[in-house]
C-alpha cells in the first residue's frame, strides 16, 4: 500500500504505455482488444485511488514523486496532483476505455496498432497532466503529437493528411518557442538563485523584468492557446475534428484542448504574473471573440460533426476567459470564474464527447454526416434521441447539468471584472442554445421522410455501454457540483487569490530534496 | 620554432597505433589486391575488419586519460581523440558491415577500394588527434581526397563521376581557403601549435593578416561541414555517391571536422571570438534557413537528407557559437552530445536506405517508398523514429540533443540565433513528416525494380541497435551521456591555459 501510494501516479501514466507495447506484441486482435481495456481500466482505477485518497483540505501537492533525470542540468522527474489537474486526470482515465468500447467493433489489419497508438496517447496526456518539472512535461506534452498526427492521418477521412499535418505544424511551432521560452526561464532562475533547476515549483518564484515577462508570457500563451484553440489560432481545429475517426474526435475535444486551458492556469498565469495581468483584457477580448465567432460559425454548419467541432471553439472560448478573467485589471477579484473554467473544462469533455460518438453513431449507419440528410429520426432511434438531447442540454448548459454550473459561474466571474465581456460571453450562451437546438431539431425532429433513415436501428447494447455513463455524469455534474468543487476549491482559491506569488506547497520529501542538484540517488520515496 | 627530434618510444607508438594499424590494414589491402590469388572478396573483407577493430580496440585502450602532445603537438593523445576516434571507428565498421549486404559488395572490398577506405579513415583519425596545422590539413586531405576518389570509382556510373568531380572542385577550393588560413595565421604568429597560436593571437589582433587567417580558416572549415553558403557541393555528392559513403560522409566526415572546429574555435581561438564570431553566427543562420528551406523541395531522399545535414550542421555552429565567451565546456558537451545523436540517427536512415536500394536503384526518391509501411513495415518503423528524432520530437534524442545545444546557447544570450533555430526546425517538420506520410498514409507505387525484400540479420542488428540507442538516449541515458561529454570536452575549454603543461609533456 505504501508502494502504491507513492508511485501511483507512474502507475496511472505509465500503465497505459505499458498495454501499448503488450497490445502490439499480442498475437491476435481479439486479445489486444481484452489487453487495452484491461489496462486503461487499471489506469482508471489506480486515478479513482487518487481520487478518494485526495486530501481535499489542502492547497498542497498530493502523491508526489520525485526522481534526478538529469541531475547535471537540474532535470527531475517530478509528477504531482493537486486540484488543478485532479479533474482532468479523472476524465481522461474516464474517457479512454469509452473509447475503446466504441471502437471493438473495428477490425481491419491496422486495429491493433490503433489500440497500442491510443493506449500511447493516454499515457502522453496524463503525463503532461501531472508533470511539474518544466522538461520533463515538454517530453510529455509534445511526444503525444506522434499518436494523434497517426491516428488522424491513418484513420481519419478524405482530407486526412492535410489535416494532420495542419495539427502537427501549429502545435509543434507553438511549443517550439515555448521550449525557448523554458529555456529562457531556466537560465533567469539561474542568475537569480544559482540553481539550474526546472522545477515547475521553485520556478513559480522567479521575478523576470517586465519587458522579459511580456516575451516569455507569450511564447507561452501561444503555445497554449493554439492547443485550445483561441481565436485566431483555431483553424487547425475543424479541420482535424472533421477528419478525425469517431474515437480520435472525442480524445481530441475530451482532453487534448483542454490540456491548453491547463497549461494557461499551470503555466503562463502563475509563471508570469505581472505580463499576465496586462494580457489579460486581449485575451478575454480573443476569448469573447471565439464564443461568438464559434457559435455563428457552428450555426452556419451544414455537416453536424462540423458543428460540434465549432462548438468547442466556442465553448473553450468560455475557458479562456474564466481562466484569465479572475485576473484582469490586475488583481485577484475571485475564485468564481476559475472555479467555472476548471468545472467547463470536465463538462465539455463530457457533454462534447458525447456528441461525438452520438454524430459517430448516425455516421456509422448512413455514412453520411450532413444535416440535411436526416431529419424525424426520433421517431425509429428513441434511445439515440434521448442520448442526443441529453447530451446537447449539457452543453447549452441547462440547469441540471453540468453545464450550467460551469459557465454559470465563469459569467459571474467575468461579469464582476468586466461587465461588457460578461454581457457579450452571455450572448455566446444564447447563441450556443440557438445552433445545437437547431442540431437536435434537424436531425431528430420534422417529416422522416428519406427512405434509408426509415430502417436505422436503434442504439446496440454496446453504444448504450459507452453513451450511459457520459449521460449520467453530465446529470450529476450539474445536480451535485459539491461532489466535485469540494475537492478542487482549495488549489483554485490559492491560486485566484496569491497568483502574484503564487506557490504551491509539496509534501516533505519534495521540498527537502529540492537543492540537492548533483545527486544521483532516487527520490521521493 | 623548436624542432625537437621526436623521443620514439615504445608509449609514442603505442599512443598512435590506431593511426598506424590502419596505415598498415591499407598497405596490405592493396598488396592483397594485386594478388590474384589473395585478392578475393573474403581476403580483403577479413583485413579491413580486422584493421577497423585492431584500431578500434587500440583507440580505446591506448588513450591516457591526461591530454599529452607528442610530435610537437601533431599528435594529441587525450579524451577529446579518444572519443572521436572510436566514434569514426566505429561508424566505420558498421559500414564496412553494411556494404557487405549491398549490391555495391563485389566492387567495395577490392583491395585498391578496401585500401583507399583505410587510408580515408586514417586521415580522419589523424585530424581528430591533432593541433598542429600541417598535420591537421594532411589530415583533412587525406581523408577528403580518398573520398573523392571512391565516390567516382567505387560505382562507375555517369552521375558518381559528376558527382566526384564536383565535391573534388569545389572540396579543392576549400582546401586552398583552408591552407591559406593557416599559412596567414603561421605567418602572423609564428607558429603552427593551435596552442601557440591562441597565445600568440589576442595579442596580434591589430594585424589584419590575423583576422583573415581566422576568416579564411572559418570559411574552410564552414566548406567541410557544409555550412551554407558553402554547402554548395554537398547535395550533389551526397546523391551521387554509393550510400555508404554518403552516410560515411554524413557522420564520420561531420564528426572529424566538428571535433576540428570545437578545437579550433572553442578552444584555441576563444580568447578572440569577437574576430570569427559575427561570421559563425552569420554562416549557422544561413544553414539553418536555407537548409531547411531547400530540403522542403527535394524529391530524393539522398538529396533532401543532405540538406538536413546543412541545417543540422547549422544546430551544431550554435553550440560552437556559444563556446565563445567564458562558457566553460557545456557548449561543447552540447554540440558532441548532439554529434552523437546526429551519427546514430543518419547511420539509422542511411542504412535503411542501403537494405532497400538495388542495383538499378540506388538513388531512391520519396516515391519509391510510398506504402513502405505495407510492404516493409520495419524499415517503414525504422525511418520514421529516424525523421521524428531528425525534427527534434520527444522522446527521441533529437529532442535531448536540441535541448542542449538550445540551452548552451541561451545561457550566453544568443537568442536571435535559438529564434531562427526554432524556425528552421518547424520548417523541417514539412519535409520529415513528408516521408511519413508518404510511408504510412499512400498506397504503393507500382515501381520497374522492386525494392530489396528482407534484410540480411546483420542490417537488422544495426537498424534495430540505432533504434534503441536513439530512444535510450532520448529517455533514460542523457544524463551518463551527458557527464562523459562533460569529461570530454574538459579538454577543449581548457586548452589554452594548459599550452605549458601539454609542451613540457611532449618533449
Amino acid at each position: 500500500m505504501e508502494f502504491i501510494n507513492s508511485h501511483i501516479l507512474s502507475i496511472t501514466t505509465f500503465v497505459p504505455l505499458l498495454t501499448a507495447i503488450a497490445v502490439l506484441l499480442s498475437p491476435a486482435l481479439s486479445i489486444a482488444r481484452w489487453v487495452s481495456m484491461g489496462g486503461s481500466i487499471v489506469a482508471f482505477l489506480a486515478s479513482l485511488h487518487i481520487w478518494f485518497y485526495f486530501d481535499a483540505q489542502t492547497a498542497g501537492l498530493q502523491f508526489t514523486e520525485m526522481h534526478e533525470w538529469i541531475p547535471s542540468f537540474g532535470i527531475r522527474y517530478i509528477m504531482g496532483v493537486d486540484g488543478l489537474n485532479l479533474l482532468l486526470i479523472m476524465l481522461t482515465t474516464f474517457l479512454t476505455p469509452l473509447i475503446l468500447l466504441s471502437v471493438w467493433h473495428l477490425d481491419d489489419k491496422k486495429q491493433k496498432a490503433f489500440l497500442s497508438l491510443f493506449m500511447t496517447l493516454e499515457c502522453g496526456m496524463l503525463g503532461s497532466l501531472v508533470a511539474f518539472d518544466l522538461v520533463f512535461f515538454y517530453v510529455f506534452w509534445e511526444a503525444m503529437l506522434i499518436p494523434m498526427y497517426f491516428i488522424i492521418g491513418l484513420w481519419g477521412g478524405k482530407n486526412r493528411i492535410y489535416a494532420t499535418t495542419k495539427f502537427i505544424i501549429y502545435t509543434f511551432v507553438g511549443s517550439l518557442l515555448m521550449l525557448a521560452a523554458m529555456i529562457v526561464l531556466y537560465v533567469l532562475h539561474f542568475q537569480q538563485t544559482g540553481v539550474y533547476t526546472t522545477n515547475l515549483l521553485d520556478l513559480y518564484g522567479t521575478s523576470a523584468e517586465y519587458s522579459t515577462q511580456m516575451w516569455l508570457f507569450a511564447a507561452f500563451a501561444l503555445a497554449f492557446a493554439i492547443k485550445v484553440p483561441m481565436f485566431p489560432f483555431h483553424t487547425w481545429l475543424p479541420d482535424a475534428h472533421t477528419e478525425a475517426p469517431t474515437s480520435g474526435s472525442v480524445i481530441l475535444a475530451g482532453v487534448l484542448l483542454k490540456l491548453g486551458t491547463y497549461g494557461l492556469v499551470r503555466f503562463a498565469i502563475p509563471l508570469f504574473p505581472q505580463a499576465t495581468a496586462t494580457f489579460a483584457p486581449v485575451m478575454v477580448a480573443l476569448g469573447v471573440i471565439g464564443i461568438i465567432y464559434g457559435a455563428l460559425t457552428a450555426w452556419m454548419q451544414k455537416d453536424a460533426k462540423k458543428m460540434v467541432a465549432y462548438s468547442s471553439v466556442s465553448h473553450l472560448g468560455f475557458v479562456v476567459i474564466g481562466s484569465v478573467a479572475v485576473i484582469s485589471g490586475g488583481a485577484a477579484l475571485s475564485a468564481e470564474a476559475l472555479t467555472g473554467a476548471v468545472y467547463q473544462q470536465i463538462n465539455h469533455g463530457i457533454s462534447t464527447g458525447a456528441l461525438f460518438f452520438l454524430v459517430g453513431c448516425i455516421y456509422d449507419r448512413r455514412h453520411t454526416r450532413m444535416l440535411a440528410d436526416f431529419g424525424g429520426i426520433a421517431k425509429v432511434m428513441p434511445w439515440f434521441a434521448v442520448m442526443l438531447i441529453v447530451a446537447t442540454l449539457s452543453s447549452v448548459g441547462l440547469p441540471g447539468t453540468g453545464g450550467f454550473v460551469g459557465e454559470f459561474l465563469i459569467l459571474l466571474g467575468t461579469f464582476l471584472s468586466s461587465p461588457l465581456a460578461g454581457a457579450t460571453a452571455a450572448l455566446g450562451v444564447l447563441l450556443g442554445a440557438v445552433y445545437m437546438l437547431t442540431l437536435c431539431r434537424k436531425i431528430l425532429f420534422g417529416p422522416l421522410e428519406n427512405e434509408e433513415n426509415k430502417t436505422l436501428e436503434d442504439l446496440t447494447p454496446r453504444e448504450f455501454a459507452y453513451l450511459t455513463p457520459l449521460a449520467i455524469l453530465a446529470v450529476v455534474m450539474g445536480v451535485f457540483p459539491n461532489l466535485f468543487l469540494d475537492k478542487v476549491r482549495p488549489s483554485i482559491e490559492n491560486l485566484a487569490n496569491n497568483f502574484r506569488n503564487y506557490k504551491i506547497v509539496a509534501e516533505a520529501p519534495l521540498e527537502s530534496n529540492q537543492l540537492l542538484g548533483a545527486d544521483h540517488k532516487e527520490m521521493g520515496h | 620554432m623548436n624542432f625537437n627530434i621526436p623521443s620514439l618510444t615504445a608509449e609514442f607508438y603505442l599512443t598512435t597505433s590506431p593511426v598506424l594499424i590502419l596505415c598498415f590494414g591499407a598497405l596490405v589491402a592493396m598488396l592483397a589486391g594485386v594478388s590474384r590469388r589473395l585478392g578475393g572478396e573474403l581476403v580483403i573483407y577479413s583485413v579491413l575488419l580486422l584493421s577497423l577493430v585492431g584500431a578500434l580496440a587500440a583507440a580505446v585502450a591506448a588513450s591516457p586519460g591526461v591530454e599529452t602532445a607528442y610530435l610537437s603537438g601533431s599528435y594529441l593523445a587525450g579524451v577529446l581523440s579518444r572519443f572521436g576516434q572510436v566514434l569514426i571507428l566505429l561508424v566505420s565498421l558498421i559500414v564496412t558491415l553494411l556494404f557487405k549486404a549491398t549490391f555495391l559488395r563485389d566492387r567495395f572490398f577490392r583491395g585498391e577500394i578496401a585500401s583507399l577506405f583505410l587510408m580515408v579513415i586514417t586521415g580522419m583519425l589523424i585530424t581528430v588527434a591533432s593541433e598542429d596545422l600541417v598535420t591537421l590539413f594532411v589530415g583533412l586531405e587525406l581523408s577528403s581526397i580518398g573520398l573523392y576518389a571512391l565516390v567516382g570509382y567505387l560505382n562507375p556510373s555517369r552521375r558518381s563521376q559528376e558527382g566526384a568531380i564536383k565535391y573534388f572542385v569545389l572540396g579543392s577550393f576549400a582546401a586552398a581557403l583552408l591552407l591559406f588560413g593557416f599559412a596567414l595565421l603561421y605567418v602572423s604568429t609564428g607558429s603552427l601549435r593551435l596552442t601557440e597560436v591562441s597565445q600568440a593571437v589576442p595579442k596580434l589582433l591589430g594585424h589584419n593578416w590575423v583576422k583573415l587567417g581566422v576568416v579564411f580558416s572559418l570559411a574552410g572549415i564552414s566548406f567541410k561541414l557544409a555550412l551554407a553558403p558553402f554547402h554548395l557541393w554537398a547535395p550533389d555528392a551526397y546523391e551521387s555517391a554509393p550510400t555508404g559513403l554518403t552516410a560515411l560522409m554524413a557522420t564520420t566526415v561531420k564528426a572529424m571536422v566538428i571535433i576540428l572546429a570545437a578545437r579550433f574555435f572553442a578552444g584555441s581561438l576563444a580568447s578572440v571570438y569577437e574576430v570569427w564570431l559575427p561570421a559563425l553566427m552569420f554562416v549557422a543562420a544561413i544553414s539553418m534557413i536555407l537548409g531547411n528551406i531547400m530540403a522542403l523541395v527535394q524529391s530524393s531522399l539522398k538529396r533532401m537528407l543532405a540538406y538536413s545535414s546543412i541545417a543540422h550542421s547549422g544546430y551544431m555552429a550554435i553550440a560552437i557559437c556559444a563556446s565563445s565567451a567564458n562558457s566553460g565546456s557545456l557548449p561543447v558537451a552540447a554540440v558532441l552530445y548532439y554529434l552523437v545523436g546526429y551519427t546514430i540517427v543518419s547511420l539509422g536512415a542511411f542504412s535503411i536506405l542501403m537494405w532497400l536500394e538495388n542495383k538499378d536503384n540506388d538513388n531512391l526518391l520519396l516515391d519509391d517508398i510510398s506504402g513502405l509501411s505495407k510492404t516493409h513495415p520495419w524499415a517503414a518503423f525504422g525511418l520514421a523514429v529516424c525523421m521524428f528524432s531528425f525534427a527534434g520530437m520527444p522522446p527521441t534524442v533529437g529532442f535531448i540533443g536540441k535541448f542542449f545545444v538550445f540551452n548552451s546557447a541561451l545561457i550566453n544570450h544568443l537568442t536571435g540565433l535559438v529564434l531562427i533555430g526554432v524556425i528552421g526546425s518547424s520548417i523541417s517538420l514539412f519535409y520529415y513528416l513528408r516521408v511519413i506520410v508518404r510511408m504510412y498514409m499512400a498506397d504503393p507505387i507500382q515501381l520497374p525494380t522492386q525494392l530489396a525484400p528482407k534484410p540480411s540479420l546483420l542490417v537488422a542488428v544495426v537498424i534495430g541497435a540505432t533504434v534503441i540507442a536513439n530512444l535510450a538516449l532520448g529517455t533514460v541515458l542523457p544524463e551518463a551521456a551527458m557527464k562523459w561529454m562533460v569529461e570530454t570536452s574538459k579538454e577543449v575549454a581548457a586548452a589554452p591555459g594548459s599550452a605549458e603543461d601539454s609542451q613540457s609533456v611532449s618533449h
